[in-house]
């Protein structure tokens, strides 16, 4: 029996293939090691969200808004199990929000479905949303998002978001919250706060030409 | 059999010897007729190109080289740049600044805390606006999405900004308030 010498190519490419192997299982052993942030929050709750988070990481949702939702708990004091129970419920609003945005959702924009679902919004309206706008729907979720936190009745904040999400900017539609916030601070009914701003904006659409100019400055929030 | 005598070998040799007249210009319309089959049955190059790229084609990969291979397009996946937290924004081009301010007379001091520095109170201190005054501030850049944040006054007293909504679930017993931040 007789044997032959290995070429030195051959030897190089399998000495980089191990390599590359190895460097790739260290990789996969390393890819998702529970995140330490999380030390911040106490033995038991930590292993649990980390279940949550590790579940949503399988199902393809943004597991960040589930960290900074448990940080935003520990930060605040309150007990393991409600910093548990809110990573949950935004687990399955995040799910909820992809199902009726589509997978092809952006993490901003599922964070602002899940919140828009919180608030009290159906899933047909976000999918409404997604159809009737090209770009980006984060801004039109969170303002409908805000207005009902400000009062406005779900249904009338979101007939007027879908009005105006089509052809408005996100600028606009920030400032659109702003006076509706604006006129309910003044005593008007929200409702016909609403109408008046979303009137409003739509006939001052051809005004904003210069509308760039107020990036100059810090925004308000 | 034969009217001479001659042997029949030799008739055929001499047969053979016998120069055959070609007409010269054979040669040239040979060749002309093979230059003209050519070029009527020569495919383009876009044709060529084509048939060499749908022609199946047999490779022989060792089980090492496979590995090997397998492991650099793994090593390559992770080597790119992966999609962030927030990673379907625009780039840092699109952050733009913010300016957070609240009111906090008597106070020591004042932490804005949100998603956008892990609720971190140490990571954003605002500052008085003048000397011993009770209005804070702080500038953040932030990114396009929506933000939960709060006030933290002294270590101890959580306030939402009052000029900005608050978020419709308070969860955890003390107030936040939400930024939104749009891209266009």
């Amino acid at each position: 029996m007789t044997t032959r010498p290995v070429p030195h190519g051959l030897r190089s490419l399998a000495t980089a293939g191990a390599l590359a192997a190895v460097f790739v299982a260290t990789a996969a052993a390393q890819d998702h090691p529970q995140d330490p942030r999380l030390g911040r929050l106490d033995a038991g709750a930590r292993s649990l969200v980390a279940v949550v988070i590790d579940s949503a990481r399988a199902a393809g949702l943004p597991t960040e808004p589930l960290v900074q939702r448990a940080l935003e708990g520990a930060t605040k004091g309150a007990p393991g199990s409600l910093i548990v129970s809110a990573v949950q419920r935004l687990a399955a609003d995040l799910g909820r929000a992809r199902a009726a945005l589509g997978a092809g959702a952006t993490p901003p924009e599922l964070e602002a479905g899940a919140a828009a679902l919180r608030a009290g919004a159906g899933t047909p309206v976000l999918a409404q949303l997604r159809r009737s706008r090209r770009q980006t729907i984060t801004v039109p979720l969170a303002v409908l998002t805000d207005l009902v936190a400000s009062g406005v009745p779900v249904d009338s904040a979101a007939a007027a978001v879908l009005a105006l999400a089509a052809g408005t900017r996100d600028a606009d539609l920030i400032d659109f919250r702003r006076a509706v916030e604006r006129d309910i601070a003044l005593g008007a009914a929200p409702t016909a706060a609403t109408a008046a701003a979303a009137a409003g904006l739509q006939s001052t659409d051809a005004t904003h030409v210069n509308a760039g100019a107020r990036d100059a400055r810090p925004g308000r929030p | 059999m034969f009217e001479d005598r001659q042997d029949p070998v030799e008739r055929i040799v001499s047969h053979v010897r016998h120069p055959v007249r070609i007409d010269p210009a054979l040669d040239g319309r040979v060749m002309q007729e093979i230059a003209r089959g050519e070029s009527v049955r020569a495919p383009g190059a876009a044709v060529a190109g084509w048939r060499w790229l749908i022609r199946p084609r047999q490779f022989a990969v060792s089980p090492l080289g496979a590995l090997a291979l397998a492991a650099g397009l793994a090593a390559l996946m992770l080597a790119l740049p992966r999609r962030g937290p927030r990673s379907g924004l625009p780039a840092e081009a699109a952050r733009r600044e913010f300016q957070f301010v609240v009111v906090a007379p008597r106070a020591a001091r004042v932490a804005l805390v949100g998603d956008f520095n892990d609720w971190d109170a140490t990571r954003t201190p605002m500052r008085p606006a003048q000397r011993g005054g009770s209005v804070w501030t702080a500038v953040l850049p932030l990114s396009p999405g929506r933000y939960r944040y709060a006030f933290l006054v002294d270590g101890s007293r959580w306030l939402a900004d009052p000029a900005a909504p608050h978020v419709h679930d308070d969860e955890f017993g003390a107030p936040s308030s939400v930024v939104t931040v749009g891209g266009s």
